[in-house]
């Protein structure tokens, strides 16, 4: 069962349209592996109704009432359909961005047990990839300046702090240093959304700061 | 200590009544026009829910008049048109009416504001709904019951805690926004907006 959850701020503003869209298609990805979540928003979401049908009312004419009656019969926009090769049963945003399988995605090596591939959100602040991580390997110990959400969609590992597994959700902000560590017996796949970039601590991997300047976007 | 007031009455005081409030009933009316209009493309019940919601929708995309005149009215036709297409999926057991339209208000909202900053995304708010499915019926009667507890203990709230949830809900505002506009450090918004919340949480689960 899932241990880890978004705090309850960013559930609020997830559930006030508040969140940027990176961080949003993180949290929604979770709730699709966590109901005790889905309820926490959908309560969340009866505040917001309630402030709703307070607001002051502002006139709208008569004529807009036309219009939105002369088109309810225009046909209805297309709705995306979930992929086919859902064999990984991915939520379906992911899906969406990763548009097959993990195999047929970019994967951009950075050490012997981790590779990254970066998915497209548009979001101009935020990077959004995917962590994979070989079994019983290890990132090294890093930090990050900013915040940074994790969802764990295959596998599980292990820092500082706990072990994680699929569905987990971890918020580290600041400067927090760790080290996750994949658990053994299969790889590990983690979506990882910063806004700031990841900086190894440890001098044998500062070289490779460089290469993991933020890809927002 | 308002857990225990509200456990030991106060829901009690008035029980019977609670179901006939106002608010219920105006609720259910709402609920019921949104089934006419799923289940048989009812005009005159689009019509009259329509009147109701849509100067609320403009009220909601002029809050903190982030958006024009002209694009208020566009974020109504645009919300309306949802409603209509929809209201066959709308489930008067798991939501309350008003709920259901912000909800579509929000996401077409932020679309709106994207396309206004050329923000170039593949992803719609709507994409982020999941797929409804059948929760427990514990479940919906527990959303259902706070939905309408919510309601009524909003007026509860202190005014520095009910003024930071509305701009953070009606106009969007994240924590740090919020604080930027009303200039609060970001640790007092977060921790009034998360005292609101428990406050109504607690008296929901209550």
């Amino acid at each position: 069962m899932v241990q880890h959850h978004p705090p309850t701020d960013f559930l609020t503003e997830y559930a006030a349209g508040a969140l940027p869209v990176a961080e949003s298609a993180c949290v929604s990805a979770h709730l699709s592996y966590c109901q005790r979540c889905r309820q926490s928003v959908d309560r969340l979401e009866d505040i917001g109704g309630a402030h709703f049908e307070r607001l002051d009312p502002q006139p709208v004419g008569d004529s807009l009432l036309e219009r939105v009656l002369a088109r309810l019969d225009d046909p209805q926009p297309l709705r995306y359909a979930p992929s086919e090769a859902s064999d990984t049963r991915l939520p379906g945003l992911l899906d969406r961005l990763i548009n097959g399988d993990y195999a047929d995605l970019v994967w951009k090596r950075v050490t012997q047990s981790l590779s990254i591939s970066y998915l497209k959100t548009g979001d101009p602040n935020h990077e959004f990839a995917l962590y994979r991580i070989a079994e019983g390997g290890r990132i090294p110990e890093h930090t990050h300046g900013g915040r940074e959400m994790t969802l764990v969609l295959h596998g599980g590992f292990a820092d500082e702090s706990g072990e994680y597994h699929q569905g987990d959700f971890i918020v580290r902000e600041g400067w927090d240093k760790h080290t996750p560590v994949a658990l053994e017996g299969e790889e590990c796949i983690c979506l990882a959304v910063l806004d700031a970039p990841l900086q190894f601590t440890r001098l044998r991997h500062r070289w490779l700061n460089p290469l993991l300047k933020l890809r927002a976007g | 200590m308002v857990n225990k007031r509200d456990a030991s009455g106060s829901p009690a005081a008035n029980g019977g009544a609670k179901w006939n409030a106002p608010t219920g009933r105006r609720t259910d009316e709402w609920s019921q026009a949104l089934v006419l209009v799923g289940e048989s493309q009812d005009r005159g019940a689009f019509t009259r829910f329509f009147r109701h919601f849509a100067p609320l929708i403009k009220a909601f995309a002029l809050s903190g008049s982030s958006l024009s005149a002209a694009h208020a009215d566009e974020l109504v036709q645009e919300v309306m048109l949802k409603v209509w297409q929809k209201a066959g999926g709308f489930n008067p057991e798991k939501a309350a009416a008003s709920t259901w339209v912000y909800t579509i208000a929000r996401n077409c909202r932020t679309d709106m504001f994207r396309r206004l900053q050329k923000f170039d995304t593949q992803l719609a708010a709507d994409d982020f709904e999941l797929e409804s499915e059948e929760e427990e019926s514990f479940v919906v009667l527990h959303t259902r019951r706070g939905a309408e507890r919510v309601r009524e203990l909003m007026g509860e709230l202190p005014p520095d805690q009910a003024q930071i949830l509305a701009k953070v809900y009606m106009e969007g505002k994240s924590h740090s926004e919020a604080a930027a506009e009303l200039d609060l450090p970001l640790g007092t918004v977060k921790s009034r907006v998360r005292l609101a919340i428990q406050k109504l949480q607690g008296l929901m689960e209550a």
